[in-house]
């Protein structure tokens, strides 16, 4: 029976992510789906990152301070209760060094991690009882979007109307396995789409600004 | 007698009219089509790195120890550049002025290769067609298709809506697309790994020991033709849509499956199992059926 509950748990999570693993923090993760959930998504998505290619561009220190704040204010990460929010930020430094995606595309795989951590948790609230909400971010990163699609207005009208037509539809999918996630917290396989749809943006919307920058 | 000097006048006035606005409508039009031809000798193994964003794209495989290329311009509107670094061979399209318009910068390329030559393209919308390359390829393109055939190599391709087909290749083979269809046709690869979200994905092709197959989309139909004599440890799983089989699955012979809670799965295995074959789709058809 461990001792430790999902706060403590969370206070050792940066310790669990390197490799120091208590007997308390093991026995919560077998009894915890919530955290282990949170485990699982990290593990996925460091494992992913360092699949990819070698680095050529990280984001800009902006883009994280903004998506901190944003996910400070969600309650996705709480700085000063916790104290991981920094933590996450040295994770996300080190999945950026090796991710060769321009800015815009690290923020979705930003956005990935944060509607992981939320959909990993479906029943978790604050402790006011408001439920955890990723629209926010999600509203930000669609001003990103419009951003990048002005991009490709100009170039060659068939490349324009297949990156346009192939966004909605990796955005069709991406509501569809959120909703199929929400719907059933536990089905790994849906999860496994969604951060597949998510990375399929981040692709989409790198070649589209791409496509701006040597116009 | 004063009408001589006044009829050359006329005559003049005619040819002038006949002759301004055609040259004028020669200047104002945009100029014809040109080839460029050149040639580059190379060692083995050369890279061939090409880069054009709209027209078509062939690539063959010869004998010589030369890259030739040749291009099409549609207007003199765009510039195809080629040069030659110690064993890599550039090939770049790009425009002149910033004001043409699309339709002004399609180049047609017909590169001739050594077979061994390793290729990276990149090509918008148009079409790429690679054949008898025996060298690994990176092909990326938006919405143009991409059809390989009798290739080899370390083979990715990724396309955006572009359809892509694989004739008589046995490389390793990597694809992704968003919304373009896959068509593996006689292959005789170890290793695939196919993901479309909104696409198709036909595989009729051998299935080698030890190989790898994995099959991916999100809706859409994935076909599997396989013979009876074929050995293969079979995974199949459609979220919310069907799995349809013909084969006669005996218990995996080798890896342990445990049957989802969610969705419609299939395991098990032909004959002794010695490929491995993973089939997944989230909204799609999943069909695994006897070849004719």
């Amino acid at each position: 029976m461990s001792t430790l509950d999902c706060n403590a748990f969370w206070n050792q999570l940066e310790r669990w992510m390197e490799g120091e693993r208590s007997s308390d923090a093991q026995a919560h993760l077998r009894g915890c789906p919530n955290c282990r959930g949170v485990v699982n998504d990290l593990d996925s998505i460091r494992q992913t990152a360092h699949a990819m290619d070698d680095a050529d561009v990280a984001p800009p220190d902006r883009i994280w301070a903004s998506l901190r704040s944003q996910l400070e204010q969600e309650g996705l990460i709480h700085a000063d209760r916790h104290g991981w929010a920094e933590t996450v930020k040295g994770w996300f430094e080190e999945i950026f060094a090796v991710v060769p995606r321009p800015a815009l595309a690290g923020a979705y795989l930003v956005a990935l991690i944060a509607v992981g951590f939320a959909l990993a948790a479906p029943g978790y609230r604050h402790s006011d009882g408001a439920q955890i909400s990723t629209r926010p971010l999600t509203a930000q990163l669609n001003t990103d979007e419009e951003h990048a699609i002005s991009f490709v207005t100009d170039s060659d009208p068939v490349v324009a109307a297949s990156l346009r037509k192939n966004l909605a539809i990796v955005d069709n999918y991406i509501a569809l396995c959120e909703k199929s996630v929400q719907e059933e917290p536990e089905n790994e396989f849906a999860r496994d789409y969604l951060y597949g749809a998510y990375q399929q943006k981040a692709d989409l919307l790198a070649q589209m600004t791409e496509r701006g920058d040597t116009r | 007698m004063s009408s001589q000097p006044s009829l050359r006048i006329q005559q003049s006035w005619r040819a002038s009219a006949i002759l301004v606005p055609g040259l004028l409508l020669m200047c104002a039009s945009p100029a014809r089509a040109d080839r460029i031809e050149k040639h580059f000798k190379v060692g083995a193994h050369p890279v061939v790195t090409i880069h054009n964003p709209t027209g078509l794209v062939t690539v063959r495989a010869w004998t010589k120890s030369e890259v030739m290329v040749v291009a099409k311009r549609a207007t003199d509107r765009v510039d195809v550049d080629a040069e030659q670094i110690e064993n890599r061979v550039d090939i770049d399209t790009r425009q002149i002025p910033d004001n043409a318009s699309p339709g002004d910068l399609r180049a047609d390329l017909e590169i001739s290769v050594p077979e061994d030559a390793e290729l990276q393209i990149h090509n918008d919308s148009g079409g790429v067609n690679v054949s008898n390359v025996l060298g690994d390829m990176n092909v990326e393109t938006i919405a143009a298709d991409v059809a390989l055939e009798d290739a080899a190599g370390y083979l990715t391709v990724k396309t955006v809506d572009g359809a892509f087909v694989c004739t008589r290749c046995s490389g390793r083979i990597e694809a992704s697309s968003i919304s373009g269809n896959f068509r593996f046709i006689d292959l005789r690869s170890s290793h695939v790994r196919a993901q479309t979200s909104e696409g198709n994905i036909l595989f009729n092709g051998e299935f080698l020991p030890n190989g790898t197959y994995e099959l991916k989309n999100y809706n859409g139909i994935i076909e599997v033709r396989f013979s009876p004599t074929d050995s293969f440890d079979l995974s199949a799983t459609s979220l919310k849509g069907k799995v349809n089989n013909e084969a006669k699955l005996g218990p995996s012979s080798h890896h342990h499956h445990f049957l989802p809670r969610f969705g419609n799965a299939l395991f098990g295995s032909l004959n002794t199992g010695r490929a491995k074959v993973d089939l997944s789709s989230f909204d799609g058809t999943i069909n695994i059926l006897k070849r004719d």
